[in-house]
């Protein structure tokens, strides 16, 4: 029993550490694609590293209207994205499988949000308020379509276990898994909002609201924010290959391992072409393509109901 | 004879209140009129022979006629001619009845005539200051020839803030500037927003005025002033280095020799192309489309580095002299501009394809920021924004100057009035610049760079030139004088216009929208702000408050 706990306890931190490490590497990746795209010569591949140590070792200033919410947010976010991290299959099976279910998952991602919420509060700006009305309306439209992902996979499977659903539930219907394909789509088409990139980074449009809720944002606490933003990208792309794409992961340990990380690198490129190739969105087309998903979201339920 | 038939129909129409008239030529017509009767004058030429408003200019003349004069510049494009309708005003009663019930675009000159001049528009719809300072006692207007350049009035108190209007009930306000990541030079527009609506805005810019024109009327000579003119804009220097020199040429009936207009007419599009790749790119990076942002530049590359060649600067050319100019294309420069002009139209091309055929960027771009042909007359925004429109103007066809006769064109139009329209005509102008510039360096014929000028030039007469920039026309208007300096000279940037525009614009329409609306007229503010005297007793002071906010911001910390 014992045994077991600290083993949880262990795979856990090795799930930190990996996402940790991972994180500034994607993010390194999805710039040096950028700049490509761009015939731009780009930073070095390690450069999102010395970036979050540089901001780190910066002056840690005060500012905005409330100093301890803002600081609060920033722990906050990087502290819940990494709990989302211990829940989440990296290449083996959830290691606090135990400690929580598809529900908790489903609460914390929707904490990642309102973490930007708190943040935009505490710097009181009208931009940032601005930003969190946006981050609000389209965290309302948002949410809502991985919870459904998650639902239909549960719906299927019977279960809320961690281990079940993340692994490919979503297709385990009888016969063609039309709900399952249904919320691959629409994930996927989705994805760029959840990692909030072009043409979906609305709520802190830099040519718009200037980093929006982050504006007020410098030095370590700045860089707390992105490294929740960068592991953001890998946790999200974890789940998506868990939930959409299983398949190998039931390989022997290296292989099944590295043909995961595969697939995540493959979905920040994906991201990072739709982003390259993109212009940000206007909040109100956003929601009404967000509505339309959800509504296509929703047939997808029923089927899963039923059965399909 | 147009000019002279129109002004026999004035005189036929008004009688004695028409004065006397100049006509120097057959595209320049000035006509003094009776104070009493300006205002009916302006309504005629705006409304009834339905002529675009250019400027208004005000000049203090106390010097050499003991009066002060009001010059109202209207366009008629379809007839090549360039109308001024001037009035003279004594010096002790300086009110001039405001043509801005009629004439919606002379706003802003009458309030700037009213802050630097002191002459008063009579019944002005927003009689507001627009160019100095709150600040600023009342009294003291700095273009008055009795004013020196460097002078700081008495009881000027820096501090002072500006008064703005009260926003409408149940609107938020949203500052936006006076620094903002999309605007490279302070201005403010004050937002009304309701929700992510915005419901209004005031605008207050004139924050970098540099007095430029004051400069000009007091220290420098003929040939400095070329260079001077140049630093208006950083984009679009050469435009106002040639509407000048223009304008100077053209009070003292000067022609310079074919081969300076060639040149004037190559650069002029080389700095045209400079500017609309940078634009789009602009454009591309304000909705958050990086990609072709950084391609545009990419392309835009080469354009400066045979700018460079050219010039011996990638930007600021300093081109023109009076009578001709200073640098030479040559043989050899030629061959690489072709090769320059060959590769652009082939890269550019390939863009232009990519962005007609991306729905994305139409989603953000139509039905936003839209100024139709009635915004566009009564504000009279010139340039790609007014052909986006519909209205067909473009000055190196209605008021050919340089080579532009000599060369075929085409006036890109387009209907839908929006920002996508601008782009569209904007990126299809390009292959026009591209068409004039290779036909110069055909037709470009041997022979000297310079007039030879001998004498003084003439003092007292008056010169108007309007050339089109990138954004639109810019407009100069000049009155030669003494000690080898123009009397009185007045630049009127594209922006000056189209600024005006654009709370109408923005007005009923998303937040998110007015970046790109505003980017959409591409703004200069260094061209408009481009009035007043600054001296570097200010500059210091800011310099010093600047130190104080640091300081106040190191306090917070233990």
């Amino acid at each position: 029993m014992d045994r077991s706990l600290i083993w949880t306890i262990v795979a856990g931190v090795l799930n930190i550490g990996i996402v940790l490490l991972v994180a500034p590497l994607c993010q390194g990746v999805l710039r040096k694609v950028t700049a490509r795209v761009q015939s731009r010569q780009g930073p070095p591949l390690p450069q999102p590293y010395f970036d979050l140590l540089k901001l780190l070792g910066k002056e840690d200033i005060e500012s905005g209207q409330t100093p301890a919410m803002q600081r609060f947010a920033a722990y906050l976010s990087l502290a819940t994205v990494l709990t989302v991290a211990c829940l989440v299959p990296m290449g083996f099976a959830p290691p606090m499988n135990h400690a929580g279910d598809v529900i908790l998952l489903i609460y914390l991602l929707t904490l990642c949000g309102v973490c930007t919420l708190l943040a935009g509060l505490a710097a009181g700006s009208t931009y940032s308020l601005v930003g969190i009305s946006r981050e609000m309306m389209s965290m309302i439209a948002l949410e809502p379509l991985f919870a459904i992902a998650l639902i239909v996979g549960a719906v299927h499977t019977g279960s809320f276990r961690l281990d079940t659903v993340l692994h490919g539930s979503v297709y385990t219907a009888a016969g063609v898994p039309w709900s399952g394909l249904i919320m691959l789509g629409v994930i996927l088409l989705s994805f760029q909002a959840f990692v909030q990139r072009v043409p979906f980074d609305i709520s802190e449009a830099e040519t718009e609201l200037m980093e929006g809720p982050l504006m007020e944002y410098s030095g370590p606490k700045l860089a707390l924010f992105k490294y929740a933003q960068m592991a953001k990208l890998v946790i999200y792309s974890a789940l998506f290959v868990s939930l959409f794409a299983p398949w190998g992961s039931a390989l022997v340990f290296p292989f099944g391992w590295l043909l995961f990380w595969a697939k995540v690198l493959v979905l920040v490129l994906l991201v990072t072409l739709v982003a390259a190739t993109h212009a940000r969105y206007r909040i109100d087309q956003a929601l009404r393509f967000f509505a339309s998903l959800f509504a296509v979201a929703l047939v997808a339920l029923v089927l899963a109901s039923y059965g399909h | 004879m147009i000019a002279r038939q129109m002004f026999e129909e004035f005189k036929a129409r008004f009688g004695p209140l028409i004065q006397r008239a100049d006509l120097p030529s057959d595209s320049r017509l000035y006509v003094f009129v009776d104070r009493s009767a300006v205002k009916y004058v302006c309504q005629h030429i705006f409304r009834e022979l339905d002529a675009r408003y250019v400027a208004s200019i005000g000049s203090d003349d106390r010097p050499f006629s003991g009066t002060f004069l009001v010059a109202h510049n209207f366009a008629f494009d379809k007839d090549h001619l360039l109308c001024s309708v001037l009035t003279q005003l004594p010096q002790d009663d300086l009110k001039i009845d405001s043509i801005t019930a009629m004439v919606p675009a002379a706003s802003w000159a009458e309030r700037e005539m009213r802050d630097l001049l002191g002459i008063e528009p009579v019944g002005h719809s927003y009689p507001k200051r627009l160019v100095l300072p709150d600040g600023w006692p009342e009294g003291k207007h700095p273009l008055r020839k009795d004013v020196p350049w460097n002078e700081v009035p008495e009881g000027y108190d820096e501090e002072r803030e500006f008064k703005f209007d009260e926003p409408p009930e149940g609107c938020m306000v949203v500052p936006f500037g006076p620094f903002h990541p999309t605007l490279d030079e302070p201005a403010h527009f004050r937002l009304y927003v309701e929700g992510e609506m915005v419901r209004g805005c005031e605008y207050r810019g004139f924050m970098v005025h540099r007095g430029i024109e004051k400069l000009a009327e007091s220290v420098m000579s003929y040939n400095d002033i070329p260079m001077l003119a140049e630093r208006i804009c950083g984009i679009c220097g050469c435009v106002h280095n040639v509407a000048y020199v223009q304008a100077v040429e053209d009070a003292a009936v000067l022609k310079p020799p074919p081969r300076a207009e060639y040149i004037r007419t190559i650069m002029l599009e080389l700095e045209r192309l400079h500017s609309h790749l940078l634009w789009t790119g602009l454009a591309c990076h304000i909705v958050g489309f990086d990609t072709l942002f950084m391609q545009s530049f990419r392309i835009r590359e080469p354009i400066m580095w045979i700018a460079e060649k050219i010039s011996g600067n990638r930007k600021t050319y300093a081109l023109c002299v009076i009578g001709g100019v200073r640098r030479d294309i040559t043989d050899e420069l030629k061959t690489e501009l072709r090769a320059v002009l060959d590769k652009l139209e082939s890269e550019w091309r390939a863009v232009v394809g990519a962005v007609s055929n991306d729905r994305n960027i139409q989603k953000r771009t139509r039905d936003v920021g839209v100024a139709d042909k009635l915004l566009v007359k009564s504000a009279g925004l010139v340039g790609p924004v007014a052909r986006a429109a519909g209205v067909d103007i473009d000055c190196r066809r209605d008021l050919p100057y340089a080579a532009y006769d000599r060369v075929d064109f085409d006036v890109i139009t387009a209907q839908s009035a929006d920002v996508w329209a601008r782009l569209v005509v904007r990126m299809k102008e390009v292959f026009e610049s591209i068409k004039i510039m290779r036909q110069c360096l055909d037709k470009m014929e041997d022979g000297p760079l310079q007039l030879e000028i001998k004498d003084e030039l003439p003092i007292g007469r008056m010169g108007l030139s309007s050339v089109e920039a990138p954004r639109g026309e810019a407009h100069h208007f000049v009155i030669t004088g003494e000690n080898n300096r123009p009397r009185r000279w007045r630049v009127r940037a594209p922006t000056y216009q189209n600024l005006q525009g654009v709370p109408a614009m923005i007005k009923d329409q998303q937040i998110a929208d007015m970046t790109i609306s505003l980017g959409s007229i591409d703004p200069c503010f260094s061209c408009t702000d481009r009035l007043e005297t600054i001296d570097l007793r200010s500059g210091e002071k800011k310099v010093w408050s600047q130190q104080e906010l640091l300081q106040m911001t190191r306090k917070k910390e233990p």
